[in-house]
C-alpha cells in the first residue's frame, strides 16, 4: 500500500488549517499595517474554518444523506459528519462580518488619523 | 485613724495649722541659714536670720496700686494652696497622731499629683501678667519637671514594689527600728535616682536655669508684689520643707520627733546646696536630656533591683 | 380568547426577547423612515418588553415553576439548540435588560440619531440575553459575535480619532479571544460529539489527552480575555476610556456580564484550571485596583475599576466552584454582580452627562447637590459599604473564605478593595473641593438637566432596594439597623428649611430615636448609651451656635448619633459591623463638610509643614476626610476578618459567643483590636486623627473626639470582654495592646506639646488621652476596667469642653494659631474659665475628676505588675502639663493682639453645654462614687468586683484615695490663703495695668507681638527630645503611599497603547495558561 494514499486529505487541510491560523496571528502581531492587519485576520479566520472542516470529515465517506445506500444503523461511520460543516457555515458569516467592520474602522482611521499604521494609533495609553 | 464629729475634725484643723506653723518657720530659717552658709563660703557675711520674716512682713504690708487681673492675683493662691495642700497629705511625725495631718485622704500617689496643683495655678496667674519672661520661665520649669519626673517615678514605683503600699505612713513604719532598715540602706539605687530627681526639684543649680536669679528678675513670679510675693515668699518656704519632710518620709526613715525631723531634712537640704554650690548652671535642654539619661538609667535599674533583689 | 393568551403565552416565553429584538429590530429602520419618534417608541417598547418578559418569568420561577428549557426547531437537545431560563440566568437577564433600558434613555440623543443605532443596541441587548441563556457552546460563540458585532459598530458610529483607534484594538483583541474559543468549541466537540453544554459537562471523561487540554484550555482562554484580566487588557481600558458612557457602560456591565456568564457554565469542564482562574481573577482584581491609583482619566478610572470588579467576580466563582459552595452564589455573586451593574452603570453615565475628563475637574458639580449626592451613593455602593449589595456579599465572601481557613484571599480581596476605595473616593474629594486649583479658569459649571439625571438616580433606588432584599435573604432581621439611614432620610428631606428649625427638629428627633433604641440596653452598653447619646446630643445642641444653612449637615449627624445607638444594640457580629460601617460613612461625609475655604490638591499625601503657614493654610478638611474614610476602612477591614476568625470558629454570628472562639481567639482578639485601635488612633495609627480633627467643622471636632473616639474605646470593651475575660486569653495580645496604649499616650503628649495650631494640639491631646483608657482596658483587671471606663467619661467631659471653647475661641479670632491669639482671657473670662477647669480636670491634678482615674489607673498597673508602662504613664501625664499650660498662656493669657482688643464673648448656645459639663466635672470630683458604682455594676457581670470602700474612701492594694475629703481639704487650703490675701492685700486706688506697663530691663514693648511668648514655646523641649517625635509615623505612611504609587506606575507600562502588544499579550496569555498547567507534560 502506497503510504501517501492512506494519508487521510483531512490531515491536511488540518494542518494547512494550523499554518495558515499562525501566519494569520503572525501577520496580525508584525504588520504594522492596518489592512495587513486585517488580512492576517482573515487568514487566522479561514485558518480556522479548515480546521473546523477537517474534524467533521471521514475519510471516504459520503455525504451526509440517510438513504439505502447509508443504513440508519452504520450512519455514524459511513457519512461525513454535517455539524461542523453547518458550523463552518455560520463562521464564515460572522468572520465575514467582522472583516467587513475591521476594514470599515481602517475607512474612518484614515479618514481621522491620515495614516494606517498601527503604531500610531496609541492615544489612549497607561 | 479615724476623725469623728465636729470637735474630731476642728482639732485635726487645729493640729494641722500648728504644723504648718511650726513647718513654714522652719522653712524660713533654714532658707535664712543656706543663704548664711553661702554667704561664708563665698566671703561674705549673709543675711540675718530674721531677714525672711521681715521680707514676708514687709511684702505683706505695702501696697498695690494697680491691677493686672483676677487670675493674676489668683496665681500665688494657687500657689500657696498647692503648698499648704502637700503637706496637709504628708504625715509629718511618725507615731505622732497630731502631726499625720490628713494623711488619711490620699497615699503618695496623690501628693505627687498635688504637687502640680501650685505649679500650674501660679503658672496661669504669671501669665496673665503679660510679661514675656514669666511664660519663657514657667516653660522651662515645666520642661524640667517632666525630666525628673522620670527618674522620681521610677524611684518611686520601686519603693512601692519594695515595700507593697502607696501609703506614706506604712513606708515610714516599714523602714523603723533603725538606720539599717531605711530606704537609702535597703534600696539604694532608687534613693540614688530620686536624689538626683531632688535636685532638679530644688531648683537649684545647675538646675536652676528656670528661675534664672540673675538674667531673668526672678523667673516666673517676675510681675509680683506686695502681698502676692510675701505669698510666694511664704510658699517657697514652706513647699521646699515639705519636699524635704517627703523625701525623708520616703528615702531616710522618717522622724519621730521634731528634732530627728529637722537635722534629716537640713542634711537632705545640703546635698542640694553642696551640689548647686559646686556645679555651674546647665542650659535647659541640656538639663532635660541629662535628666533622661543617667538618672533615668538609674531609675530603671532600682525597679530591676527591687523585683531581682528584694521581693524575690 | 384562548387563543390569544396562548400567543402572548408564548411571546412572553423567554424566547420571546430574541424574537422582540430581531423582529423589532428591523423593523425600527422602516419606522424610522416614516416617522423617528414612533421609531423611537418602539424601541422603547421593545426595551421594556424584553424587562417584562424577563421579569415575569423570573417572578414564576421564584413563585416555584421549574427551571424552562426552550427548545427549538422542535427536536430534543442535543440535537437542537436550547436555551435555559432559571434563576440564575432570569436574575441576570431581568438585571441586564434593565440597565439597557436605563442606557438607553441616557444615550437616546445620540441613538435616535440613527435608526441603525437603535437596531444595533437592541441586537446587543439580545446577544448578552443569548449568552447568558444558551446552553449551546457554538450557539454561545454566535452570540459573542452578536455582540460584539454589534459593539464595535456602536463604537464605530462615535466617529472620535481616539474612540475608532481604541475600536480597532478592540476588534482586535476579541477577534483572537473569539478565534481561541472557536477553536476550543470544534475541539470539544471532536472529542464529544456534541455542543450542548449539559451533554459535554455529562461526558466530559471523553475531553481526555491533549487535545482535550487545549480544546479546554481555548475556550477558558477565550472567555477570560472577554473579561480582560491583567495584563492583557489594556484594549479594554482604551475603550473605556474612550467609548461615550452609554456604551461603555454596555460594555462594562452588560457583555461582561455575559461573558462572565458563560464562563460559570463552562466552569464544570474547567475543574483542571480553577485554581489558575482563581489566580487571574485575584490578580486582576489587586493589579487593576493598584494602577487605578495613578489614573486620572475618569473613564479610564472606571475601566480599572471594572475590570478589577470583574476579576474579583472571577475569583469568587473559581472558588465557589472549588469549594462546592454552590449555595452561596446567589448571595456573593449576585449581590457583587449586582451592585457593579448598577454603580458602574449609573457612574458611567454621571461622567458621560458631567463630561470631565480629568477627575482634577470635577470640582465643577461641587455646587451642584443633587450630582454629588448621586456620585456619593454609587461610589459608596461600587465600594462595598451599607447598606448596598455589595456590602451584604462582601461580608457572605469574606465568612465564607474565613470558614474555608482561606485568608490568603480575604487578606488580597481586601487589599484590593481599600485601593479601589482609595481613588473612588479621591474622585469624590476632587467632585466636592468648591474651588479646584488644577484648571487655571475656573472650570465652567456643568448644565445637567433633572431629565439626564432620572436613569442614575434609578439605578440608586435600585441599588437600595436590592440592597434591602439582599439583607432580608441574610435573615437579618432586625430592621433597626436601617432605622438611622431613614432618619437620616427624614432630615434631608427638612434640609430647607431655617438652620434653627431642622437642627431642633434634629435634636429632638434624635433624642426620641436614641431614647427608644437604648432604652432596654443593659450593663456596658447602657453606660455607654449615656457617653455616645446623651452625651451627643448635649455636645450637638453646641453646632446650633453657627447661623448659617448647613446643607447635609443635620441628616448626616443624625445618621451618625443613630448609627452609633444601633452599635450599641447590635446582637450579632453582622449588627455591630453595619452600624460600624454606617458611623464611619456618615463621619467621613461630616468631616468632609468641614473647612472648605482654601483649595488644596486632595491627594493623599499625609502630614504638613506646620512652620509654613502660607502651606498651611491650604490645607482643607477634602484631604484629611479621604484619610479618614480610608483609615476608617482599613479599621472595618480589620475588624471584618477579625469577625469573620471567631465566626470560623464557632459558626454563628452572636457578639455573645465569640468567646466560643477557641484556638482563633487571640488571633481574632489581635484583628479586632487592630480595627478598633485605628478608630482611636493608636500609635503608628495616628496619622489620620490630628488633620481630621483640625480640619473638621470645629463644633464636629467637639462630636469626634468626645462622642465618636469612644465607639472605638465600646468596641475595644466588648471584644476585651467577650475575648478576652471570658475566653481567657493569653497575656500577650493584652500585654501588647497595653504598650501600644501607653505609647499612644505618651507620643499624643508629646507631639501635643510642639503644636502651634490650636486644634490640632486638643486633638493630639485627646489622642493621648484616650490611650490611658486602652491600656486601661487592656488591663482586663476589675480596677483597670472601672479606670478605663471612668477616663471614658472624664474624658468625654473634658474633650467636649475643650473643643467647644476652642470652637468659640476659632469663632471670635478667626484663627488658629495660638501665637496669633492672646489674652483672651479679658474677653471671654467665662470660655478661659472652663477651659481651665478643664484642663485641670485632664491633667489628673486633685481634686478633680481626673486625678480619680489616674489613681486608679496606676493602681491598676501595679496590681497587675506593669511597673514600665507605669512610669511611662507618669512620664506623659508630666508631659501632658507642657501643652496644657501652653493652651491657656498662649491664648489666653499673656499679651493680647491690638485686634482683638473688641472681641466679645463666645456664644451662650457654646457656652451651655460647656457650663453642663462642667456641673458634671464637679460632682464626679466632690463623689466620684456615684459613677464608679454605676461603672463597677456594668462590669461586673464579666469580672467580680474587687473595690473595697470605706465610706466615701476607695482602698485599693497599694493605696487608698477619699475624694471628697480631699476636696474638702483643698478648697481650704485655697480659700485660707484668698482670705488672708484680700485681708492684707492693701490697696490705693486701684489702677488697671495698661497693655504694655510691664518692666522688664527698662524696655517699653510697643505692639503685643514684640512681647508675647507663643511661638515655638517649647523650643528648648524640642532641642531636647523633640528628636522623638519627628514625624515618623506620617513619613512612613508617605512613604507608602509614595511606593504604592510608583509602584503602580510600574505594573501599567504595559499598555503603551499599540494594538499588537496588546494582541501579543493575549496569545501570551494563552501560553502562560498553558505552561502553568502542565502543557509541557503532554
Amino acid at each position: 500500500m502506497n503510504t501517501l494514499i492512506n494519508f487521510p486529505i483531512s490531515l491536511i487541510v488540518l494542518c494547512s488549517g494550523f499554518i495558515l491560523i499562525l501566519l494569520g496571528l503572525w501577520g496580525m502581531l508584525t504588520q504594522r499595517h492596518l489592512i495587513r492587519i486585517i488580512i492576517g485576520f482573515s487568514l487566522m479566520d479561514t485558518g480556522i474554518h479548515m480546521v473546523m472542516v477537517s474534524i467533521g470529515y471521514v475519510t471516504g465517506g459520503t455525504a451526509p444523506i440517510i438513504n439505502n445506500a447509508v443504513p440508519m444503523s452504520e450512519a455514524t461511520n459511513l457519512v461525513v459528519d454535517p455539524v461542523p460543516s453547518a458550523l463552518v457555515l455560520t463562521a464564515i458569516v460572522i468572520g465575514l462580518g467582522v472583516t467587513a467592520v475591521m476594514l470599515s474602522f481602517a475607512v474612518r482611521i484614515y479618514k481621522t488619523h491620515k495614516t494606517l499604521m498601527i503604531d500610531k494609533l496609541t492615544e489612549s495609553k497607561w | 485613724m479615724i476623725v469623728e464629729g465636729l470637735g474630731g475634725w476642728l482639732s485635726k484643723v487645729g493640729n494641722f495649722s500648728l504644723t504648718l506653723l511650726i513647718v513654714t518657720t522652719y522653712g524660713l530659717l533654714m532658707g535664712a541659714f543656706i543663704e548664711r552658709i553661702i554667704a561664708k563660703v563665698q566671703g561674705r557675711i549673709g543675711i540675718p536670720y530674721r531677714q525672711p520674716f521681715i521680707n514676708i512682713l514687709k511684702n505683706f504690708f505695702k501696697r498695690t496700686a494697680i491691677s493686672h487681673g483676677v487670675m493674676f492675683y489668683l496665681g500665688p493662691v494657687f500657689r500657696i494652696a498647692g503648698g499648704i495642700g502637700t503637706l496637709a497629705f504628708v504625715p509629718v511625725i511618725y507615731g505622732d497622731e497630731m502631726f499625720s495631718n490628713f494623711s488619711m485622704a490620699g497615699d503618695l500617689f496623690l501628693v505627687i499629683y498635688f504637687m502640680f496643683f501650685g505649679q500650674l495655678g501660679m503658672a496661669l496667674g504669671a501669665g496673665e501678667s503679660g510679661h514675656p519672661y514669666s511664660a519663657i520661665g514657667i516653660a522651662r520649669g515645666l520642661s524640667q519637671m517632666t525630666a525628673y519626673e522620670i527618674p522620681f517615678a521610677l524611684a518611686v514605683i520601686s519603693i512601692v514594689i519594695q515595700y507593697d503600699t502607696l501609703s506614706i505612713t506604712q513606708i515610714v513604719a516599714a523602714q523603723q527600728g533603725g538606720w539599717q532598715n531605711w530606704t537609702v540602706v535597703t534600696n539604694w539605687v532608687a534613693t540614688l535616682a530620686a536624689m538626683l530627681a531632688f535636685l532638679g526639684m530644688m531648683g537649684y543649680s545647675p538646675f536652676d536655669i528656670f528661675l534664672a536669679p540673675q538674667e531673668i528678675p526672678i523667673g516666673p513670679p517676675t510681675e509680683f508684689h506686695s502681698a502676692y510675693l510675701g505669698l510666694m515668699q511664704l510658699n517657697r518656704a514652706l513647699f521646699g520643707a515639705t519636699k524635704l519632710v517627703l523625701f525623708m518620709n520616703l528615702f531616710f526613715g522618717g522622724a519621730t520627733g521634731w528634732v530627728e525631723l529637722m537635722i534629716k531634712t537640713f542634711l537632705i537640704y545640703m546635698v542640694a546646696i553642696v551640689i548647686g554650690v559646686a556645679f555651674p548652671r546647665f542650659r535647659v535642654d541640656q538639663g532635660i536630656r541629662f535628666f533622661f539619661k543617667i538618672p533615668t538609667l538609674i531609675g530603671i535599674m532600682s525597679i530591676i533591683y527591687v523585683q531581682m533583689v528584694l521581693t524575690s | 380568547m384562548v387563543a390569544t393568551t396562548d400567543t402572548i403565552d408564548i411571546f412572553l416565553q423567554p424566547l420571546g426577547i430574541y424574537i422582540l429584538a430581531l423582529g423589532v429590530g428591523f423593523l425600527i429602520p422602516l419606522v424610522y423612515r416614516v416617522n423617528r419618534n414612533s421609531a423611537i417608541l418602539v424601541f422603547f417598547t421593545a426595551l421594556l418588553i424584553m424587562i417584562v418578559i424577563a421579569g415575569l418569568n423570573l417572578l414564576a420561577i421564584i413563585n416555584g415553576a421549574s427551571v424552562m428549557d426552550i427548545e427549538t426547531a422542535g427536536i430534543k437537545p442535543p440535537f437542537s439548540i436550547n436555551l435555559r431560563f432559571g434563576l440564575f440566568e432570569g436574575a441576570c437577564v431581568l438585571a441586564v435588560n434593565t440597565v439597557a433600558l436605563l442606557g438607553a434613555w441616557h444615550y437616546l440623543p445620540r441613538l435616535k440619531q440613527h435608526a441603525a443605532a437603535l437596531l444595533l443596541y437592541l441586537i446587543l441587548v439580545m446577544g448578552i440575553n443569548g449568552m447568558v441563556m444558551t446552553r449551546d457552546l457554538f450557539n454561545l460563540f454566535i452570540f459573542i459575535e452578536i455582540t460584539s458585532i454589534a459593539t464595535y459598530a456602536l463604537i464605530g458610529m462615535e466617529r472620535t480619532a481616539k474612540g475608532l483607534a481604541a475600536g480597532f484594538k478592540y476588534i482586535m483583541a476579541t477577534s483572537i479571544a473569539s478565534a481561541f474559543y472557536l477553536l476550543g468549541t470544534i475541539f470539544i466537540y471532536y472529542q464529544t460529539g456534541t455542543l450542548n453544554i449539559d451533554d459535554i459537562i455529562a461526558n466530559q471523561q471523553l475531553i481526555i489527552g491533549p487535545i482535550g487540554f487545549i480544546a479546554t484550555l481555548f475556550i477558558l482562554t477565550g472567555l477570560l480575555i472577554e473579561l480582560k484580566p491583567y495584563p492583557a487588557n489594556g484594549w479594554g481600558l482604551d475603550v473605556y476610556e474612550t467609548a461615550p458612557g452609554g456604551i461603555a457602560s454596555l460594555i462594562s456591565v452588560g457583555v461582561s456580564a455575559g461573558v462572565f456568564f458563560a464562563l460559570y457554565k463552562v466552569l464544570p469542564i474547567m475543574d483542571l484550571y480553577l485554581t489558575s482562574i482563581a489566580f487571574i481573577g485575584g490578580f486582576t482584581f489587586l493589579i487593576s485596583n493598584f494602577i487605578g491609583l495613578k489614573q486620572e482619566n475618569t473613564k479610564r478610572l472606571l475601566g480599572y475599576s471594572s475590570i478589577g470588579q470583574m476579576g474579583l467576580l472571577t475569583l469568587v466563582i473559581a472558588l465557589l466552584v472549588q469549594l462546592d459552595a454552590s449555595a452561596h452564589i446567589p448571595l456573593i455573586i449576585g449581590g457583587l454582580f449586582i451592585n457593579h451593574l448598577f454603580a458602574k452603570a449609573g457612574l458611567f453615565w454621571l461622567a458621560a452627562i458631567v463630561d470631565r475628563k480629568n477627575i482634577k475637574d470635577w470640582s465643577s458639580i461641587a455646587k451642584h447637590p443633587s450630582l454629588l449626592i448621586l456620585l456619593c451613593i454609587l461610589l459608596t455602593a461600587l465600594v462595598g459599604l451599607p447598606p448596598f449589595p455589595g456590602f451584604w456579599a462582601k461580608w457572605e465572601l469574606v465568612m465564607l473564605l474565613a470558614s474555608e481557613q482561606l485568608f490568603g484571599w480575604i487578606t488580597l480581596i481586601l487589599i484590593g478593595s481599600l485601593l479601589e476605595a482609595v481613588y473612588l473616593f479621591r474622585w469624590f474629594s476632587y467632585a466636592r473641593n468648591v474651588e479646584s486649583s488644577e484648571s487655571v479658569e475656573k472650570p465652567a459649571e456643568v448644565s445637567v438637566s433633572f431629565l439626564q439625571q432620572i436613569p442614575i438616580f434609578i439605578t440608586g433606588l435600585l441599588l437600595f432596594a436590592i440592597a434591602y432584599v439582599m439583607s432580608r435573604f441574610m435573615n437579618v432581621d432586625n430592621q433597626l439597623i436601617y432605622f438611622p439611614l431613614m432618619a437620616g432620610f427624614a432630615i434631608w428631606l427638612i434640609d430647607r428649611l431655617n438652620v434653627r428649625v431642622k437642627s431642633l427638629i434634629m435634636l429632638l428627633a434624635v433624642s426620641i430615636g436614641g431614647y427608644f433604641l437604648t432604652k432596654d440596653l443593659e450593663g456596658i452598653n447602657k453606660l455607654f448609651s449615656y457617653l455616645l447619646i446623651g452625651g451627643g446630643i448635649l455636645v450637638s445642641f453646641a453646632t446650633l451656635y453657627r447661623h448659617d444653612d448647613r446643607k447635609g449637615f443635620y441628616p448626616l449627624l443624625s445618621v451618625l448619633l443613630l448609627s452609633l445607638a444601633t452599635l450599641l444594640r447590635a446582637q450579632t457580629s453582622l449588627e455591630f459591623f453595619f452600624a460600624w460601617e454606617l458611623m464611619a460613612l456618615s463621619s467621613y461625609l461630616l468631616v468632609m463638610l468641614g473647612r472648605n475655604k482654601q483649595n488644596c490638591d486632595p491627594g493623599i499625601r499625609l502630614g504638613n509643614d506646620q512652620k509654613n503657614d502660607q502651606k498651611y493654610n491650604q490645607i482643607n478638611a477634602i484631604k484629611p476626610a479621604l484619610i479618614y474614610l480610608l483609615f476608617s476602612l482599613a479599621s472595618a477591614y480589620f475588624i471584618l476578618v477579625g469577625f469573620a476568625v471567631s465566626y470560623s470558629a464557632t459558626g454563628n454570628y452572636f457578639l455573645f459567643s465569640l468567646g466560643d472562639s477557641g484556638t482563633s481567639t487571640t488571633l481574632a482578639f489581635s484583628l479586632l483590636a487592630i480595627g478598633f485601635i485605628i478608630k482611636i488612633g493608636g500609635f503608628g495609627l495616628h496619622i489620620w486623627l490630628p488633620e481630621v480633627y483640625a480640619e473638621a467643622d470645629d463644633d464636629f471636632t467637639a462630636i469626634l473626639s468626645s462622642v465618636v473616639s469612644k465607639a472605638g474605646i465600646f468596641g475595644l470593651i466588648i471584644i476585651a470582654a467577650h475575648l478576652g475575660v471570658r475566653a481567657d486569653i493569653g497575656l500577650n495580645p493584652a500585654y501588647v495592646l497595653g504598650w501600644i496604649g501607653i505609647l499612644t499616650a505618651t507620643f499624643g503628649a508629646l507631639m501635643a506639646v510642639f503644636q502651634e495650631d490650636i486644634k490640632r494640639l486638643v486633638a493630639y491631646s485627646s489622642m493621648g488621652q484616650l490611650g490611658y483608657i486602652v491600656t486601661g482596658v487592656a488591663l482586663m483587671s476589675h480596677l483597670g476596667w472601672v479606670s478605663a471606663m471612668y477616663m471614658t467619661v472624664n474624658h468625654f467631659l473634658f474633650k467636649g469642653i475643650l473643643f467647644l471653647s476652642v470652637a468659640g475661641v476659632i469663632l471670635r479670632t478667626n484663627e488658629r494659631f495660638m501665637y496669633k491669639m492672646g489674652g483672651l482671657i479679658k474677653n471671654m473670662p467665662v470660655t478661659f474659665t472652663f477651659t481651665m477647669i478643664a484642663i485641670i480636670a485632664m491633667s489628673g491634678v486633685p481634686p478633680l475628676s481626673g486625678y480619680g482615674g489616674k489613681w486608679m489607673f496606676f493602681n491598676a498597673l501595679m496590681d497587675k505588675g506593669w511597673y514600665w508602662i507605669a512610669a511611662l504613664a507618669f512620664f506623659s501625664s508630666a508631659v501632658a502639663f507642657l501643652y496644657m499650660f501652653r493652651l491657656l498662656q498662649t491664648v489666653f493669657l499673656g499679651q493680647r493682639k491690638l485686634e482683638h482688643r473688641k472681641l466679645r464673648e463666645a456664644p451662650v448656645i457654646l457656652l451651655i453645654p460647656q457650663g453642663i459639663l462642667i456641673a458634671i466635672i464637679f460632682v464626679i470630683s466632690a463623689y466620684p462614687k456615684i459613677l464608679i458604682d454605676v461603672i463597677s455594676t456594668a462590669i461586673d457581670p464579666w469580672i467580680s468586683n474587687t473595690l473595697v470602700w470605706k465610706g466615701t474612701a476607695m482602698q485599693a492594694h497599694y493605696g487608698y484615695w477619699d475624694a471628697p475629703l480631699i476636696m474638702a481639704i483643698i478648697a481650704g487650703a485655697w480659700i485660707a490663703p484668698l482670705i488672708l490675701l484680700l485681708l492684707f492685700a492693701k490697696t490705693m486706688k486701684v489702677q488697671k495695668v495698661e497693655q504694655f506697663n510691664i518692666v522688664y530691663a527698662a524696655e517699653r514693648p510697643r505692639r503685643p507681638e514684640e512681647t508675647h511668648f507663643a511661638y515655638n514655646f517649647y523650643a528648648h523641649y524640642d532641642r531636647a527630645i523633640g528628636f522623638v517625635v519627628r514625624p515618623r509615623a506620617t513619613a512612613f505612611w508617605n512613604a507608602v503611599i509614595e511606593w504604592t504609587h510608583s509602584f503602580a506606575a510600574s505594573l501599567r507600562i504595559f499598555y503603551n497603547g499599540n494594538g499588537q502588544t496588546y494582541a501579543l499579550f493575549i496569545i501570551m496569555y494563552f501560553v502562560g495558561l498553558f505552561l502553568v498547567n502542565g502543557g509541557l507534560a503532554l
